[in-house]
């Protein structure tokens, strides 16, 4: 009886994971912030202040394609294109349009001096200041359910201070790294293209380190 | 008698500029057929209608030029929408710099007011995206499911200024004295709102696909409220491959081998990516960094699925580690005393 019950949970669940429920490893999403209802943003501006790398905003417009931005794994540890994100995985999170990483690091933000959080990297190639880990409840991060995303290096949470900048990006929110986890820290997916978990294995995308060839002779 | 001349003008352009060749029905897709089906169609129907393959059937060269011609105004969007509205006669005017087919007749009295150059329709950003694939993938082929969600545009209540342009009027300000004004016109359109779709996709990974070739979805990108939406485009990358490598259409491996193998000879086998083994034997002795052709065993070309490229394998010599006892090295050093040679010393890196 355990056996059939424990059988139809994983087909449940293989059901869920083909109708694709998840955030998957190379799919492409809209992240909005669930308390102040915009999108994280970047475009190819620096700050004028703190580590003047390119900046990153919170737009309200639903429709801009530089809100888009790829879940990948980290280069330790990557992931295969479909694999579903499980909660407490560490990832990257790269912008479309101009291939640099969501990135905090030891900066004060421009309007309220929280930490800063910016677009680092070249082709999507950056460092450890890169790395968030998605905080969730359930096993994996499910599209429908919001997630934290907490930066690794500083233990920041991605959040919003609430402010908004002038020209020229009139109305776009402050995006910073807050001390501690409170209502504009979660983060639901939206728009997007979610690639389906693949049927064959995809492995990951790095060479087997085994199959090196190992020149110690001497 | 004026209204019935210009009637029967309407319908003879009408009915000119729908005629010519049905490109769906050459390429035997629906009206329908999106830019992955057309392709296909196309790659297929090309093999199969070859003049070098239809020798014997005297208008082979023009059906496959109907082939080519079909395939050329179906790939290109804009050529598409100008001949789904006004047939083969209507892309004349592309060449011409674009406009509407009926501009010949009508567009010197401006019977329909206004500037008789159609406006370029606004489009959303197009969605441009990797798609990793495995050399499996590309060696097989193989379909990838992906859900898009993407915002769209939907009618709701009340009403818009949109279309606005520039336009120059002309004003009289005096007796014989005109003065010409530019003033914003604007048309008036119902309000949109903008709603979430969603919808599966299927992206076909077809055999032999290179590095950066893109997979195109209509219409599937972000949307503009005054225009059309944007495109979705999958571009293909490889992933990294544990034991291939892809160059062009050709495969690169390598094989390390034990000393004793390298001297005496050996055979094993390599398991090819659709899983076939390709045996790989060599008789005499092998030096390191030797490397084998194996013709027809690389990747399928992309135009021509049966031709293949070469498999070039690469052999790496494992010396032993631990060290040989003074009776082995003995026995080494008299089955390669033909061989020895002293110690040379020389610039490696080349000296002219």
């Amino acid at each position: 009886m355990t056996r059939i019950v424990s059988l139809s949970l994983a087909a449940l669940f293989f059901g869920r994971v083909r109708g694709l429920d998840y955030v998957t490893c190379t799919s492409i999403v809209k992240l909005e912030n669930q308390n102040y209802m915009v999108r994280l943003h970047s475009h190819d501006v620096k700050y004028g202040t703190g580590s003047r790398q390119q900046s990153i905003t919170g737009t309200h417009e639903k429709d801009d394609h530089n809100s888009y931005w790829v879940i990948k794994g980290t280069k330790d540890k990557p992931c295969g294109r479909g694999d579903p994100i499980k909660c407490n995985d560490i990832i990257r999170i790269e912008h479309l349009a101009t291939q640099k990483n969501l990135h905090s690091h030891h900066f004060s933000s421009p309007l309220s001096g929280h930490q800063e959080i910016s677009a680092f990297g070249k082709n999507g190639d950056g460092d450890s200041g890169d790395h968030w880990s998605v905080i969730c409840s359930n096993v994996y991060w499910e599209r429908d359910n919001s997630v934290r995303l907490k930066h690794v290096d500083t233990e920041m949470w991605l959040s919003l201070s609430g402010q908004s900048f002038g020209r020229p990006i009139s109305g776009q929110m402050e995006i910073i790294g807050g001390s501690y986890a409170d209502s504009s820290s979660y983060w639901r997916a939206q728009e997007g293209v979610y690639v389906k978990p693949a049927d064959i294995g995809m492995g990951s995308f790095v060479r087997d380190a085994s199959s090196k060839i190992e020149h110690n002779e001497l | 008698m004026r209204l019935l001349c210009l009637a029967l003008i309407l319908s003879v352009a009408v009915t000119d500029v729908l005629g010519g060749r049905d490109f769906y029905d050459i390429l035997g897709v629906p009206r329908s057929a999106n830019v992955n089906q057309i392709k296909k169609a196309y790659r297929k129907l090309a093999k199969e209608l070859h003049p070098d393959k239809n020798k014997d059937d005297p208008a082979a060269q023009d059906k496959f030029q109907d082939l080519g011609a079909a395939y050329e105004v179906l790939v290109d969007a804009e050529k598409r929408k100008q001949y789904d509205r006004y047939g083969e006669e209507g892309l004349k005017d592309i060449g011409r710099g674009g406009g509407d087919p009926f501009a010949s007749f009508f567009g010197d009295f401006g019977f329909f007011g206004g500037d008789d150059r159609p406006r370029e329709t606004p489009k959303g950003s197009d969605v441009v995206m990797d798609l990793w694939v495995t050399l499996e993938e590309l060696y097989n082929g193989n379909f990838v499911e992906i859900v898009r969600k993407k915002p769209v545009y939907k009618q709701s209540s009340g009403t818009r200024k949109c279309n606005c342009r520039s336009e120059m009027v002309t004003r009289q300000i005096g007796p014989g004295r005109f003065q010409m004004l530019q003033q914003q016109v604007c048309d008036e359109c119902p309000n949109l709102k903008l709603e979430t779709e969603e919808r599966t996709l299927e992206v076909e990974i077809e055999v032999g696909m290179r590095d950066g070739q893109e997979q195109l979805f209509t219409a599937e990108g972000e949307p503009h409220i005054d225009g059309d939406p944007g495109d979705l485009k999958l571009r293909i990358r490889t992933a990294p491959h544990p034991v291939f490598q892809r160059k062009g259409d050709d495969l690169f491996t390598n094989i390390t081998i034990s000393l004793d193998d390298a001297l005496v000879g050996f055979e094993t086998e390599i398991t090819h990516l659709d899983g076939h083994k390709v045996k790989v034997s060599r008789d005499g002795i092998t030096w390191p960094g030797a490397r084998m052709r194996k013709p027809n065993e690389g990747m399928p070309n992309y135009e021509n699925n049966n031709r293949k490229g070469t498999l070039y394998v690469t052999f790496d010599v494992k010396f032993p580690k631990s060290p040989f006892t003074e009776e082995q090295k003995q026995t080494i050093r008299s089955l390669l005393e033909p061989e020895h040679a002293d110690a040379s010393v020389y610039n490696g890196l080349g000296y002219h």
